[in-house]
């Protein structure tokens, strides 16, 4: 099917689409998501210190507290409006860092909500978190091989 | 829409603000500036050691601050290393505690980059010398921060 050289037609719209679609700012993009996830990255390191100084924590276990605060802080945020403008604004930089995790969650949550609290909420709120545990549990496994290869050929032994 | 920007970055620039008020004491601000703590010893008799120990430690051109406390039989090292050879956190700890391994070998090492084991130890330092603990309360809170170092996630 899409085997076929393009027709004199098809040619003459791609030529016509090119010429009217809208440039897509790509730098612009990179900055922005930049900064904007920094300073989401940076309020989290806040809460990271706060946990430290305040409570018994250590650099090590801070950060499980931590990601739940972001997370609780990024579903209030979604609950009232203010993430989807954030996300429209700042894109990639505010669905990398682990508050577009939340953001997805509680979107889907609202979104369902009319299906019912069973199949609509339970069973799609946690639709991204299925893609994430996969690709990120499948990551990690890549990378665990990488580090064992290196550390046993290269630097001999553990 | 606008109104929303305003107030969100007025909320982090107070967050961020508040943070920096957060200290009582001056040494405790132990993560903004750098205090240079005097090290501790639970015994008296050992305070020449310790600041050998302290040295010892200031010698590695990686580490730009340490907080020793030497109690009976275990020594805490809390280290602090430049930013850029933090890369290298691992194999830096492990040669320090391989060094002060030949030079003390009485001694058992517990050497830690943490953040939270460097304040504690400060924090320590600062309890001793304002309300005169005793060698028993000094050795066990050190052993408080040595089971703290240990914690994994």
């Amino acid at each position: 099917m899409g085997k076929e050289p393009k027709s004199p037609e098809q040619k003459e719209y791609d030529q016509l689409q090119k010429k009217h679609e809208k440039k897509r700012p790509i730098l612009r993009n990179c900055i922005v998501a930049f900064f904007v996830g920094g300073t989401i990255c940076l309020i989290g390191q806040a809460i990271s210190f706060f946990y430290i100084y305040f409570f018994n924590f250590t650099e090590q276990t801070a950060g499980n507290p931590t990601v739940a605060t972001m997370i609780f802080i990024a579903m209030l945020l979604t609950g009232f409006g203010v993430y989807d403008r954030i996300g429209q604004f700042a894109g990639a930089g505010s669905a990398v860092p682990i508050t577009g995790f939340g953001n997805a969650v509680i979107s889907s949550a609202i979104e369902h909500r009319t299906e019912g609290f069973v199949l609509g909420v339970g069973g799609n709120m946690f639709k991204l978190a299925g893609s994430v545990i996969l690709f990120g549990v499948f990551s990690a496994f890549v990378v665990a091989i990488i580090k064992t290869i290196i550390i046993q050929w290269f630097l001999g032994g553990f | 829409m606008k109104k929303y920007w305003i107030y969100i970055i007025g909320v982090c620039f107070i967050i961020i603000q508040l943070s920096g008020c957060s200290t009582v004491n001056r040494n405790e601000n132990s993560l903004l500036s750098q205090t240079d703590p005097e090290p501790i010893a639970v015994k008296d008799e050992d305070i020449e050691k310790v600041k050998k120990i302290k040295d010892t430690v200031l010698s590695f051109d990686e580490i730009y601050e340490t907080a020793v406390v030497l109690g009976k039989e275990d020594c805490l090292v809390a280290i602090k290393v430049h930013h850029l050879k933090r890369f290298r956190m691992k194999a830096i700890e492990k040669k320090l505690k391989k060094k002060l391994k030949e030079q003390f070998p009485k001694d058992k090492f517990t050497v830690s980059s943490d953040y939270k084991i460097f304040l504690e130890s400060v924090r320590l330092k600062n309890r001793v010398e304002q309300e005169n603990w005793s060698e028993e309360q000094k050795e066990k809170r050190l052993q408080e921060i040595i089971k703290l170092s240990q914690e994994q996630t």
